[in-house]
């Protein structure tokens, strides 16, 4: 199309960025900040750097406690969910299967059902039905790591299928010829090649296990509890110490941060199911 | 948004605004149905009991699958 | 060689955990839907109750009226969502300095927990230490208290959400704008039409993929939001910001009234599915399936 003046887009989008930053940049302008400083006239400038809140948060044991908690889970459920669905797409892509479509279909449509849906009756799965003697699902990290595997797998498994799909069928065809097994072709012939694919897969998991809110406050009490919930309860316990509040959710976003660079190209078909590519 | 075809079912015309396979209308008789129960629940149970409008629901899910 | 046991062998997990956590909460919240079922109460076994539960439920204003926040709350944001995330796209296909730095920037909120952006909004928020209700009264003598006012709590909650989940669609509308053929636009000019009717007859049916693609996804998320609101206004004041999801969540859990919440859950699914199939047929109307 046409191309005209770099004026407007240039001015509008420096505009686009201050806004994009604006709420993130308050949270580490107020992260900043000591009781006394935060009250009066809200600057928006940094005015000098200030620990104590991080460090508050950080000596706080319960808290490392849902920080170490949210770290295990994401972690957990971001290598099951990558190895699962990479064995899934390669079995949908590599093998005729009856009714693989329909099931396809289905494997999707499990992300798109609202959460709050399914927060009741997993409640009471996990509270009364899944139980063996005294051991309950509820309050578990284990708990927590297979459920988020409903909303990541469909999700992983979208993302891989395209990278499988690109993989060429001779490679491992021509390996199997050679005399390796199915196993072998998977790690050798397979897995390197879909190395990137399988990177940004994880890395997008992981973010979306460490976010995740709703099912991890209702689904635990104490011991299992991650630091999205944490944040939460700040709120409501603690009430007026935003400095604390501020620095915690800078810890929470900061993965966000970090892994922008690596995965921003891939949100989109990651985040549209991959009906939109780039 | 690609809808896969779940049943291979020949889609075809009724008086439905889509083209639709059996698959299809059971599900919209379905939901129509209980959209008939939710409304007759609220507005009509007073004075007609519900299961007039089950019945009801039956033969327009049967009118769905077979004509729409 | 390649024997479709093994394909069912390394596709056997998936569907495993899909099942347990997925099929059988759905099979399970339809079964409880059914029942009477307080813990807490006289009798704490299930008690068949036929649709009980959902003749209590047409009834209840409470629920009702939760609903149609909801759907007032995703009509606002898909709206403007799909205008501003079109226009950004738009200034996207131009080439300008720093391109590849803006965009990163404007996938960040992408990426960001729901409950640290509602952290955010409401840091920026509060009174007496938050810069909007500050600058708001100092420049335009805004009386800005989202503890308050429901219209602010509401706004406030959309454009949260707005901030939050435009970039999505800028992206997917870029990609869009991207994969599209630049032969009909040329044509046009030289045929003498006008920015308007470039844009209505050939910009809009060639974008229509995309556009419904992306309406659905967003709509669907508008649905459900839950961790954003739930930070920013805790549902309130009063219930001016207690969407659906909100709703289960809040009322549902501490009554422990589970029949009834099933029954509740299963409704919000049903609404869904209904929306998302009207929309479907609106949007998508008279045309073939593929098949």
């Amino acid at each position: 199309m046409k191309k005209k003046g770099i004026v407007l887009p240039l001015v509008v989008w420096c505009v686009m960025t201050l806004i994009t930053l604006l709420p993130i940049w308050w949270l580490f302008v107020v992260s900043m900040r000591t009781r006394v400083q935060l009250f009066g006239r809200p600057s928006l400038l940094l005015d000098g750097f200030y620990w104590g809140n991080y460090v508050e948060v950080l000596e706080n044991e319960e808290f490392r406690f849902y920080l170490w908690n949210s770290i295990i889970v994401a972690t957990s459920n971001c290598l099951i969910v990558t190895v699962l669905a990479f064995l899934a797409t390669f079995a949908l892509s590599r093998y005729k299967l009856a009714g693989e479509d329909s099931l396809f279909f289905w494997l999707i449509t499990n992300r798109m059902a609202p959460a709050a849906v399914f927060l009741l009756p997993l409640f009471l799965l996990y509270t009364q039905v899944f139980r063996l003697g005294d051991f309950q699902l509820f309050d578990t990290r284990i708990g927590l790591i297979l459920l988020y595997c409903v909303f990541n797998l469909p999700f992983a498994i979208w993302l891989l299928k395209g990278i499988m799909d690109g993989i060429p069928k001779e490679l491992d065809e021509a390996a199997m010829i050679d005399g390796a097994s199915t196993f072998q072709v998977l790690t050798r012939v397979v897995m390197p090649l879909a190395k990137p694919g399988l990177a940004v897969t994880a890395i997008l998991t992981w973010m979306f296990a460490w976010n995740e809110y709703l099912f991890a406050a209702t689904l635990t009490s104490v011991e299992a509890r991650t630091i999205t919930t944490g944040l939460a309860e700040f709120v409501t316990v603690t009430g007026t110490n935003w400095g604390e509040l501020a620095a915690l959710s800078m810890l929470t976003l900061a993965p966000a941060l970090i892994f922008l660079g690596f995965v921003q190209r891939h949100i989109v078909a990651g985040l549209t199911f991959g009906a939109v590519k780039e | 948004m690609d809808h896969p075809v779940v049943h291979e079912v020949s889609a075809r015309d009724g008086f439905l605004p889509i083209k639709t396979n059996a698959f299809d209308r059971g599900f919209i008789g379905v939901v129509f149905g209980i959209f008939l129960h939710l409304l007759w629940m609220r507005f009509l149970e007073q004075a007609i009991p519900l299961w007039v409008c089950t019945i009801l629901t039956v033969l327009l899910g049967i009118y769905i699958v077979k004509r729409g | 060689m390649r024997s479709p046991v093994t394909g069912w062998l390394f596709l056997a997990p998936t569907i495993l955990v899909l099942t347990v956590f997925g099929f059988v909460p759905f099979i399970y919240v339809a079964f409880v839907g059914f029942f009477d079922w307080n813990p807490f109460a006289a009798n704490p076994d299930l008690v068949f109750a036929g649709v009980n539960n959902y003749r209590r439920l047409v009834f209840d204003n409470q629920f009702l009226r939760s609903i149609g926040l909801t759907l007032q709350f995703t009509f606002w944001v898909v709206l403007s969502q799909l205008i501003i995330g079109y226009l950004l796209a738009q200034l996207f296909m131009r080439d300008f300095p720093l391109k590849g730095l803006f965009r990163t920037i404007h996938t960040l909120p992408l990426l960001v927990a729901p409950i640290a952006v509602g952290a955010a909004w409401r840091l920026l928020c509060v009174p007496g230490l938050g810069p909007l209700p500050y600058y708001l009264n100092r420049w335009f003598g805004i009386d800005f208290r989202l503890g308050s006012f429901e219209h602010q709590a509401f706004i406030t909650t959309v454009v949260m959400d707005i901030w939050h989940w435009t970039p999505l669609v800028t992206l997917t509308l870029l990609a869009g704008l991207s994969a599209m053929p630049k032969e009909p636009f040329e044509s046009a000019q030289v045929d003498g039409a006008n920015r308007w009717q470039i844009f209505w007859h050939i910009m809009l049916p060639l974008l229509k993929p995309v556009l419904i693609t992306t309406t659905f996804i967003r709509l669907m998320d508008a649905l459900r939001t839950v961790d954003e609101v739930w930070m920013l206004t805790g549902g309130g004041p009063g219930t001016a910001t207690r969407y659906i999801g909100l709703h289960i969540w809040r009322v549902v859990f501490p009554q422990t009234d589970y029949g009834y919440g099933a029954a509740m859950s299963l409704m919000t699914l049903y609404l869904t599915i209904m929306l998302c199939w009207f929309l479907y047929v609106g949007l998508v109307a008279r045309k073939p399936r593929a098949s």
